[in-house]
């Protein structure tokens, strides 16, 4: 890696110091200073794609990162790390100009840069694409198949057209981590270690960070069990990200699906 | 400049191959360390452009009898053209220095390397870089939108314009060409 991070502490884990935003933002660091709101109120709408649209600005960053910090990655694995910045840039693009539609602004509400906070302390790529492409891109995969059909529902069609067409790019970016990860460690199996601490150290600020139930946010909304359980797992999509049946099937068993797993699955 | 032989045109592409990986990374590390979100949709999604135009200069070196993906080191003095974009850090800057600077003194070294070829012989080339103008041109394009989308991000500064100038006219010779092997053998 080239460049020294910066870093802070956050409940005594140390991150990456946060990317650069305008001020109109109000950067917070912990899920309970954000105003998230469980209905589908006009704010609460308007909130989630603000939220969607700092994540999208911070997957673009952290892989624009990983093309400036690790300039000896093969040039192919580069080629994706550049497609994907220029697609989570779309992204962004995109939840902007929806977010200025429903009448919304930069701004409105509090942002936080978990995900950069995360990978910024990783120093080698391997445990970047685990933990950016397969871990958090790949709970978005499973998390946007709800939304689409939540906004869908809603009769918001635009938003959930939107959103499907994310779906549709965020699958290539795990598939690409998923490939990158099983070549180079079939390559170099010591790279599983790398891998596997990096995803400690994700568990480690998890649950530093998370909310327990009971605890509520600065808006007052009330952290249940239920809102700390995964999103349903997007079988489907996660097989077309490259994932296998016995890693979903480990997902679903975590996700607390145990005793439902289709039967096809098992 | 003619690029008359294979070895010349194979440090040409080379060279604009460095340049498109070097740009695609100055893009890069601009951001995160910008804070508008309007100019680093407008970096982030050019990434991408330089990646490919990279690509497939990359692609033809090999055909020009140079390694697959041959990065070749811009002369010193447009390396200090490559530097001195990269180091700037104001986001008006950053912007106008790449698009209104760097990108339009680039175009014109690839159509002098256009004119400067066997259009028949050297036709892959001349393919590869008819892609690359194109997508320098959309890119500028991209930037007139941003303008207007951002009316307030203009460089402040007063020396601002010498120090643009001094970006967008980097000096002529930027190839550095390799010396030429020996014709022959004496045993």
């Amino acid at each position: 890696m080239s460049t020294e991070q910066a870093t802070k502490e956050i409940r005594g884990v140390v991150l990456a110091t946060d990317p650069a935003r305008e001020d109109c933002f109000q950067v917070v660091h912990s899920d309970d200073e954000m105003h998230e709101w469980p209905d589908m109120s006009d704010i609460s709408r308007r909130e989630r794609i603000h939220r969607h649209m700092n994540n999208e600005t911070g997957a673009m960053e952290i892989a624009a990162q990983a093309l400036v910090d690790f300039p000896e990655a093969p040039w192919g694995l580069r080629m994706n790390l550049a497609r994907q910045a220029t697609d989570e840039a779309r992204h962004a693009d995109l939840l902007l100009t929806r977010l200025v539609e429903m009448g919304g602004t930069k701004g409105e509400f509090p942002i936080a840069n978990f995900e950069w906070g995360v990978t910024g302390m990783l120093d080698n790529l391997p445990g970047r694409l685990a933990i950016q492409n397969r871990t958090f891109e790949a709970g978005l995969i499973d998390l946007l198949g709800v939304l689409r059909d939540k906004w869908r529902k809603e009769g918001d069609h635009a938003t959930a057209d939107m959103l499907e067409s994310i779906l549709a790019d965020e699958i290539t970016h795990v598939r690409f981590g998923n490939r990158w990860i099983k070549r180079m460690t079939e390559e170099n199996p010591a790279i599983l270690l790398k891998v596997a601490m990096a995803i400690r150290f994700l568990a480690k600020a998890i649950g530093s960070m998370q909310l327990k139930p009971g605890e509520t946010n600065v808006v007052g909304t009330v952290w249940t069990e239920e809102k700390l359980r995964p999103p349903a797992v997007n079988v489907e999509d996660r097989l077309e990200a490259e994932f296998t049946m016995d890693e979903i099937k480990e997902v679903l068993s975590q996700a607390g699906f145990r005793t439902i797993i289709p039967s096809a699955l098992r | 400049m003619g690029y008359t032989t294979i070895r010349e045109r194979a440090d040409a592409v080379g060279t604009f191959r460095f340049i498109s990986v070097n740009l695609m990374e100055t893009l890069a590390r601009w951001v995160p360390t910008t804070p508008e979100l309007e100019a680093k949709i407008l970096f982030g999604r050019h990434i991408w452009d330089m990646a490919q135009e990279a690509d497939g200069l990359g692609q033809r070196t090999s055909e020009l009898r140079a390694p697959l993906h041959y990065n070749a080191r811009p002369t010193d003095g447009y390396m200090q053209t490559l530097d001195a974009l990269a180091a700037l850090t104001d986001t008006a800057e950053r912007a106008e220095a790449m698009y209104d600077g760097v990108l339009p003194d680039l175009e014109a070294r690839y159509r002098d390397y256009l004119a400067g070829t066997n259009q028949m012989q050297d036709e892959p080339t001349v393919r590869v870089i008819e892609r690359v103008l194109s997508d320098l041109a959309r890119m500028r394009e991209d930037y007139v939108r941003f303008q207007a989308q951002r009316p307030d991000l203009r460089p402040q500064a007063k020396d601002w314009k010498d120090r643009l100038a001094a970006i967008a006219n980097g000096p002529a010779d930027f190839v550095a060409f390799r010396t030429a092997p020996p014709q022959a053998l004496e045993v």
